[in-house]
């Protein structure tokens, strides 16, 4: 018999889609304390599901576990995040004994999805099995049902979204589901939410193995919580942090004028955009992508997640030109826009959107797309492959009808894209050519900010559980911190410092829904625990000291323009901030294991056999 | 008396609409903020009641208000007092639809002047107190609905549905309308603590040609504006 907690139902709704069978189960009452929701209760079930190293991400055995965390469905600003949490399909150690050995995978996306998870009864879905057809999850309260998707099966996720709402006769449901790519198994695949709200980084493949096209909920409740009038009035103070002359509304009105596009401008001009394959940090065309740019040529109002004040996504549409009339769904975004854009040297910005577009209803990473595409037109640049490799592509930089035609190749794993969709890893390793150019950690490739010129990020890149990681966070405590925030069901960006809510505030809101008094150390120690026992089962699965490594570029290439000419990494210096970095976790500085008194720290001596 | 009590001409309200529209339709033409609300009152209609307007240029979807509404209209019994509650969007009054292409439509009770709601009540008048089982409420202009007389037929429903924006659904264990927006006493929360300012309480004016649409016909309109399809 489980104890019950304050602030959570307790309860895991169990889907096996072998056997169809549905079940509620109960979650243990100290994981609920030692992991709080989230990314650390997913790392938890992961561990507590996965016994051995070495399984197939894409078997039946490997769980999707969809998260909310303790805060979500409360009306606390920004408390939108889903987070999902697998086996990762994407990323691969340098050396193991198991075949399929991969680190965790976990991703959050914003929303409405994770709040309508808690009003419908749950902490949590986890979904194991592999159904024979196409199918969806319908979830209304208690009452859950598998249903037959055969008729979306193959659909793009723009069309998707506006269809299944539409099935469903109720504007209530919220949803999530696959594109093309994740039905095609493209290991970098997403799972999208209003049509353009990813978890990438290889869930969405994951969802396909299982062929699950598909999740609607909707809901009618909240669980209790161990301090009414101590929530009520901390949750008045949160939302009341972001009004008026504050800190919360300098960050606010950053986000709602610009969205993450106002990292363009800073970027490039500090030598930190991934530019041209990551050759360069600054890109020389960037006021043409920037966000004035965008503004002007593209968005037509901003878009919230669940009770949030920042309203940082942009939606619009392509005023003028070839393109003109597509949907701009969210962008582009710094993340998209430099991956789509500077990355690939388009400066043109409605192809950029184009390609945006594209990849969302595709439902592919758009990380890994750009980074992939960004890798072959190097490579094509280089001579490593020709137009006949390509499919008779012309795949030049900043060629955006050519890397159009890339998109849809890497979905449909048609010539090339077989290949391509498997990741610059597996690229540069079948063309035995361009490993110092495939710019990936573990396997997983890196985002759009580029290391030269900015050390610190190399660090958040090696030693990211999930691989090349750009949220990871450049210190021990940052890390923690952003680990901690993962698991709440708060999003990243109302929690930046200096200006966002502090760790103290988030304290005092989970011990009101919780009652379980926790300083903001207590809580950052939590984000340590999660971050270990994510490391740990990368380590059993044969990730090592080797594998938390950077790609030889951002060591030999230095950049040629801009304000930080001359930039690169210094491989000495590195390998020292590394073992700085390894001795403040308490990890073995040769294996990068955990030590076994750090662990025993933490609470996770299970994971010592 | 019964602020209710006026001259229900159908012809008039939807020339009115009509202008409306028209109206939204030239302003954007000639790129002009086509959601602006004039606060002027002389400019409302003169039998108009004040109500709930939304600026969709500013919402952006969030549902701050279905929480507020919720937690204020929800009280729970705390320590034998009566507290606000947490908020569960799901008992809000004031609910906000969301469409592909990216449109967001808080969707709450007009307070229709001429009340199809509660013109469609088949309880008679009480002599006392001149009410149906759904009455306009004397001080605040909301439309109220009375448990003890109400027999959950549903009619207000259907007529809120087909007259206006469809907002009143039914409970389902009892059968008697939800979701109509009591004004909070007078002095709505939702517009007090929209993060956005895309709330307002004041009486429309010709400008706002929004009212009594359902959240579709809503989605429609401003996706054509806002999207060019």
């Amino acid at each position: 018999m489980t104890i019950k907690q304050s602030g959570y139902y307790n309860a895991l709704l169990h889907i096996n889609l072998t056997t169809g069978k549905i079940t509620k189960k109960g979650i243990c009452a100290e994981d609920i304390k030692d992991y709080v929701g989230g990314r650390g209760l997913g790392m938890k079930l992961l561990w507590d599901h996965i016994k051995q190293p070495g399984i197939n991400p894409l078997s039946e055995e490997n769980p999707l576990i969809f998260l909310p965390g303790p805060f979500s469905g409360f009306p606390i600003p920004s408390v939108s995040r889903t987070c999902v949490v697998t086996k990762s399909p994407c990323t691969s150690p340098i050396q193991s004994n198991y075949p399929h050995a991969s680190t965790v995978s976990y991703s959050n996306f914003g929303g409405f999805f994770g709040p309508e998870i808690k009003f419908a009864g749950y902490d949590g879905i986890f979904i194991t099995g592999k159904s024979p057809t196409p199918v969806f999850i319908q979830i209304n309260n208690d009452n859950v049902e598998i249903k037959d998707a055969s008729n979306y099966w193959g659909m793009g996720t723009d069309k998707f979204d506006k269809i299944f709402i539409q099935d469903l006769s109720d504007r209530r449901y919220r949803t999530c589901y696959i594109g093309p790519a994740g039905e095609n198994l493209v290991p970098y695949a997403s799972i999208i939410h209003t049509a353009s709200r990813a978890a990438g980084r290889g869930v969405g493949c994951v969802m396909g193995s299982k062929n699950l096209k598909a999740i609607a909920v909707k809901g009618s409740k909240l669980p209790d919580v161990a301090d009414h009038n101590m929530l009520v009035k901390k949750m008045t103070g949160a939302r009341n942090y972001f009004k008026g002359f504050s800190r919360g509304k300098i960050l606010s009105n950053i986000f709602r004028k610009n969205g993450t596009a106002f990292l363009f401008e800073k970027k490039s001009k500090k030598g930190q955009m991934s530019v041209k394959n990551f050759q360069e940090g600054t890109f020389p065309q960037v006021d043409r992508i920037n966000a004035d740019a965008a503004r002007n040529k593209l968005w037509v109002r901003n878009y919230s997640c669940y009770c949030c004040p920042l309203s940082c996504k942009k939606s619009g549409v392509i005023k003028q030109g070839k393109y003109k009339g597509l949907l701009v769904h969210d962008g582009p975004e710094y993340e998209t826009g430099t991956m789509l854009g500077a990355n690939l040297m388009i400066s043109e910005l409605e192809g950029i959107m184009k390609l945006i577009y594209d990849g969302d209803d595709y439902g592919l990473d758009i990380i890994s797309a750009g980074n992939v595409i960004g890798f072959l037109m190097e490579a094509y640049e280089k001579g490593i492959i020709d137009k006949d490799d390509l499919g008779g592509i012309d795949l030049t930089w900043g060629n955006v009808e050519a890397s159009i035609k890339m998109l849809e190749k890497i979905c449909s794993k048609e010539g090339i894209g077989a290949l391509a969709s498997q990741g610059v890893k597996a690229l540069s390793k079948k063309l035995e050519s361009g490993s110092d150019f495939a710019m990936h950690v573990k396997g997983l490739e890196i985002a759009a900010h580029n290391v030269q010129a900015n050390p610190e990020k190399g660090i958040s890149y090696s030693t990211s559980n999930r691989g090349a990681c750009h949220q990871n966070g450049e210190t021990v405590k940052k890390q923690n911190s952003i680990t901690l925030i993962d698991s709440l069901g708060i999003c990243k960006f109302a929690c930046t410092t200096p200006l966002g809510l502090s760790t103290k505030k988030l304290a005092g809101l989970l011990e009101s829904i919780t009652g379980i008094k926790r300083s903001a150390d207590e809580l950052l120690m939590v984000g340590e625990r999660i971050f270990n026992l994510e490391k740990m089962f990368n380590y059993r699965e044969g990730f090592g000291r080797q594998d938390d490594n950077l790609p030889e570029r951002f060591f030999n290439d230095a950049f040629t323009i801009g304000t930080e000419k001359g930039a690169v990494l210094d491989r000495d210096e590195f390998d020292t901030v590394l073992l700085k970095y390894y001795q403040e976790r308490g990890w073995d500085t040769k294996s990068s294991k955990p030590e076994k008194s750090k662990l025993a720290q933490l609470g996770l001596e299970f994971t010592y056999s | 008396m019964y602020r209710n009590k006026r001259h229900f001409n159908k012809e008039r309200r939807h020339f009115i609409k009509k202008i409306a529209i028209g109206s939204s339709a030239i302003l954007f033409s000639f790129g002009l903020p086509i959601f602006s609300i004039s606060s002027s009152a002389e400019d409302g209609k003169p039998d108009q009641l004040a109500s709930i307007l939304i600026d969709f240029s500013k919402c952006t979807g969030c549902r701050t208000c279905e929480a507020i509404c919720s937690s204020f209209n929800n009280l729970e019994n705390i320590d034998e007092s009566l507290m606000p509650g947490i908020g569960n969007p799901y008992h809000a009054n004031i609910k906000v639809y969301n469409y592909n292409p990216d449109i967001d439509v808080p969707s709450v009770c007009s307070l229709c002047s001429d009340a199809p709601c509660i013109q469609a009540c088949p309880i008679s008048e009480d002599p006392v107190t001149n009410r149906k089982a759904l009455f306009r409420d004397n001080k605040t202009n909301a439309i109220v609905s009375d448990p003890t007389r109400c027999i959950g037929c549903g009619n207000c429903q259907e007529a809120c549905k087909n007259e206006s924006s469809g907002i009143i659904r039914l409970n389902r264990a009892t059968g008697m309308p939800e979701g109509i927006c009591n004004l909070c006493g007078g002095d709505p929360q939702c517009v007090k603590h929209c993060p956005y300012g895309a709330l307002r309480f004041e009486k429309q004016t010709i400008n706002y040609s929004f009212d009594r649409m359902s959240p579709d016909e809503i989605a429609k309109q401003l996706t054509k504006q806002n999207y060019l399809i």
